[in-house]
């Protein structure tokens, strides 16, 4: 066989996933891609601010020699001074230029990071409901994925936490906005946790908390993202311009380690050699250039919020039960009925297609991408109506 | 201990004499001044894309299109791998179609998705030597062993010695040609003789892949093109990076090419698939898999580099180093005419500030590289110091 073992479990393990996605590809054809509501993927269709589009332009105009060269494996050193200036502001603490390296997205930045830390068997925590990629980034590196549920709102158990961490445990991946559940964890939920991994540390076993914020900035209701560097140490964050930017297709994004991390500059080294060792080698060159300067800006979100606002009031109409989410553009209801794979073959029936919660290690729940055009969402209502009324839900 | 055991070895292994001599050629620049330091240490192409690549990126900025900055398929766009797959069926013969071609983040990215896709834990790849050392890397970061088998004198391939390492374990031999650091170009028939010795054991039922990095395709200085190794053998896997041919290196742009003559290709597709988003690549960069399309026939313009390895072979075989004339890539591998050539190496730097690469950091002690991707005048400014440094270490 051409492909290797483990891959090959992956592929049959996800193969529910291509047949989903084949099915909807169907409908499309059928009935046309204007009569599907397609809800499944998280491509965020939000473009660029347009500074940056001219930035972009004028960069490449200006002809500079030398503009797509190899740079330092961390990335140029005037955009990542840039990014510190950007966090001094925002922590108030002493980043600098070496505390930032330049990744391929966040995904790239958390390979990196996983790949500086692990040793095979090591344990990495993720809360769940997760974005099923961090167990193949904690498994590429021989680590071991241990899921701790958070409580039936999704907030942070720190008690469930707690009972997870064993030995063996050397980081925990938070994300927050959260994917798929648009959950924003707030300032004493972090708290709590950074005081659980403080009293860890201090008994001898010191744990990593590898913040993904890479939706930090679609968030909704003047709700504030707790500033994780000024909760916990050890902490190490991973950004990505691919929603703040509308830039996912170009991979950038970048890793910033706390100031207060302790023994920071070895692992910091360690970060830069696995960005070359894993093929990374260094972020695009132009899109480096380009975001530096664009760190403060983001993309439209009250266009984001009246999408939530309007799926969230659909939803609840059809007699869905959902947490309002705070940030991302997903919203994660609970499945009418127990098996959400079933569900989600009845939703496509009805022409709406999402992702069953068993893909975020959630059964009885689905995952609905609103990063789509409004038209999508309002069109969609008559078909959710349906769909609720098809199981008694709601007013009917 | 902040770092994984693992890569604690691997950057501890390398900070020995690489960043001693690193630190050395830094301090030598500050205090003779960047002109009077002759640095031969790096593999980074002074070229500029050509002219009419940038004017294509320009005008595509100028007119922006919705969504062009967003995902697409995790194998890249569509319309590009067909105008990359009709490059390959024109060049090869074959019927390369869209689905043989994968964009990947340059090179380095395609090697390392591949190996992920088809690599088991204990899996061997035939590495010939001297390699680039990043190859062992590669093919480590899977559990994979890397077999290093010698070449010959000449650094063409050494066909007994690779039939004597294969073992039942053997999924790939992984080949260089233009090769770093040798400058070497396997020949027609060192090929068909390896692609025979597959072909053999294929007939018994072990299928062994040709993995083939050709990143330096383009730069070679014989009358005859790279032979063509789509039509020797079955089981071949292309990977190319758009770093050299079209100066694009800090962009990170290449390709993985499959041979379509591979029954199971589609299958190996579909684990890149999820080896580019497990290893959180998730796509090769939007903006430069749109230009790199049109420009599959371009080429670098070898005079230049033609006229700098002539002139620094005869320099180099004038003043006594024993030197295979290299015939592609921009390489030259002398050897050295002390034993220690880290002795030998440091000695140029102090005496002559002349900076080169020890033949150990490609698998090769006694032997030096001089990379020539530089100015003419920065090798014509060596050239007395190579000539008095042959008066005083070769027996001429």
């Amino acid at each position: 066989m051409i492909t290797s073992n483990r891959i090959s479990r992956l592929m049959e393990s996800s193969s529910w996933i291509r047949a989903m996605f084949e099915e909807g590809e169907r409908l499309k054809k059928v009935y046309g891609a204007g009569a599907i509501f397609d809800f499944t993927l998280g491509n965020p269709i939000a473009e660029p601010p347009q500074e940056l589009k001219q930035g972009l332009c004028d960069m490449v105009l200006s002809g500079e020699q030398g503009m797509h060269r190899y740079m330092s494996n961390s990335g140029y050193e005037e955009v990542r001074a840039q990014i510190a200036g950007f966090h001094r502001e925002n922590s108030r603490l002493p980043f600098t230029q070496d505390h930032i390296i330049m990744t391929v997205g966040s995904a790239g930045g958390i390979n990196v990071a996983l790949k500086a830390i692990l040793d095979p068997g090591d344990e990495v925590l993720v809360l769940s409901p997760f974005f099923v990629e961090f167990m193949f980034y904690i498994e590429n590196h021989g680590g071991v994925m241990r899921l701790v549920e958070t409580t039936e709102d999704f907030r942070i158990d720190t008690a469930a936490v707690e009972a997870a961490i064993t030995e063996r445990t050397r980081a925990i991946i938070v994300n927050s906005p959260n994917n798929p559940t648009g959950a924003v964890y707030h300032e004493d939920e972090v708290r709590a946790l950074a005081d659980l991994l403080a009293r860890k540390k201090r008994e001898g076993r010191r744990i990593f908390l590898i913040s993904d914020e890479a939706y930090r900035k679609i968030i909704y209701d003047g709700v504030v993202l707790p500033d994780a560097f000024n909760l916990y140490d050890d902490t190490i964050s991973v950004f990505s311009h691919s929603k703040d930017l509308g830039l996912a297709g170009e991979r950038i994004g970048y890793i910033a380690v706390s100031p207060r991390l302790e023994e920071a500059k070895p692992l910091i080294d360690a970060m830069i050699f696995a960005n070359r060792i894993l093929g990374f080698i260094n972020a695009p060159a132009l899109m480096q250039r380009l975001v530096g300067r664009f760190q403060k800006n983001s993309v439209d979100v009250t266009g984001y919020q009246e999408k939530r606002d309007a799926i969230y009031n659909i939803l609840v109409e059809s007699g869905f039960e959902v947490q309002k989410p705070e940030g991302t553009f997903y919203i994660f209801p609970k499945s009418p009925i127990e098996d959400d794979v079933e569900f989600i073959r009845v939703m496509q029936q009805h022409h709406i297609l999402a992702v069953p919660g068993v893909g975020f290690g959630r059964k009885g729940y689905f995952r609905i991408a609103y990063c789509t055009e409004m038209d999508v969402i309002e069109r969609s209502r008559a078909a959710f109506l349906e769909v609720g009324r098809l199981y008694g839900l709601g007013p009917g | 201990m902040i770092l994984s055991n693992k890569i604690r070895k691997l950057v501890m292994d390398q900070e020995g004499w690489t960043r001693k001599m690193f630190e050395a050629g830094i301090r030598m620049k500050k205090e003779y001044g960047v002109e009077n330091v002759y640095d031969f240490s790096l593999g980074n192409p002074e070229v500029e894309p050509p002219a009419a690549l940038s004017g294509r990126l320009i005008e595509m900025l100028e007119h922006p299109t919705a969504g062009m900055h967003r995902y697409m398929p995790n194998n890249g766009y569509e319309s590009v791998r067909e105008e990359v797959a009709a490059y390959l069926a024109e060049r090869t013969g074959l019927p390369f179609m869209a689905i043989h071609v994968f964009m990947t983040v340059g090179c380095a990215g395609g090697l390392n998705i591949l190996f992920k896709a088809m690599l088991n834990r204990g899996d061997e790849v035939v590495l010939p030597s001297p390699f680039f050392w990043e190859f062992k890397n590669y093919i480590e970061n899977f559990g994979a062993v890397p077999k290093i088998v010698e070449t010959r004198p000449d650094f063409q391939l050494d066909l007994a010695a690779i039939e004597a390492a294969i073992t039942n374990r053997t999924k790939a031999v992984l080949i260089n040609s233009p090769n770093n650091p040798t400058g070497a170009v396997y020949s027609a028939d060192s090929l068909l003789g390896l692609a025979g010795i597959l072909s053999a054991h294929r007939r018994k039922g072990r299928e062994i892949f040709i993995v083939a990095d050709e990143a330096y395709r383009k730069i070679v200085y014989t009358d005859a093109p790279l032979p063509d190794l789509f039509g020797m053998y079955d089981l071949v896997i292309t990977v190319t990076s758009h770093s050299k041919d079209l100066g694009l290196p800090g962009e990170r742009i290449g390709y993985v090419a499959i041979s379509p003559r591979i029954a199971e290709a589609q299958l190996l597709v579909s684990g890149l698939m999820i080896a580019i988003r497990a290893l959180g690549f998730v796509n090769a960069p939007a903006l430069m898999q749109r230009v790199v399309g049109e420009f599959q026939r371009n080429s670098v313009s070898i005079d230049d580099y033609k006229e700098r390895r002539d002139f620094l072979y005869e320099t180099i075989t004038g003043a006594g180093f024993e030197c295979v004339k290299p015939e592609g890539a921009f390489y030259m591998f002398p050897k050295s005419p002390i034993e220690d050539e880290v002795e030998f190496v440091f000695r140029m730097q102090e005496e002559e500030r002349i900076l080169m690469v020890p033949g150990r950091g490609f698998g090769k002690a006694g032997y030096f590289r001089i990379a020539y991707c530089v100015p003419m005048e920065t090798i014509v400014k060596a050239r007395p110091g190579f000539l008095r440094a042959g008066k005083r270490y070769t027996r001429r």
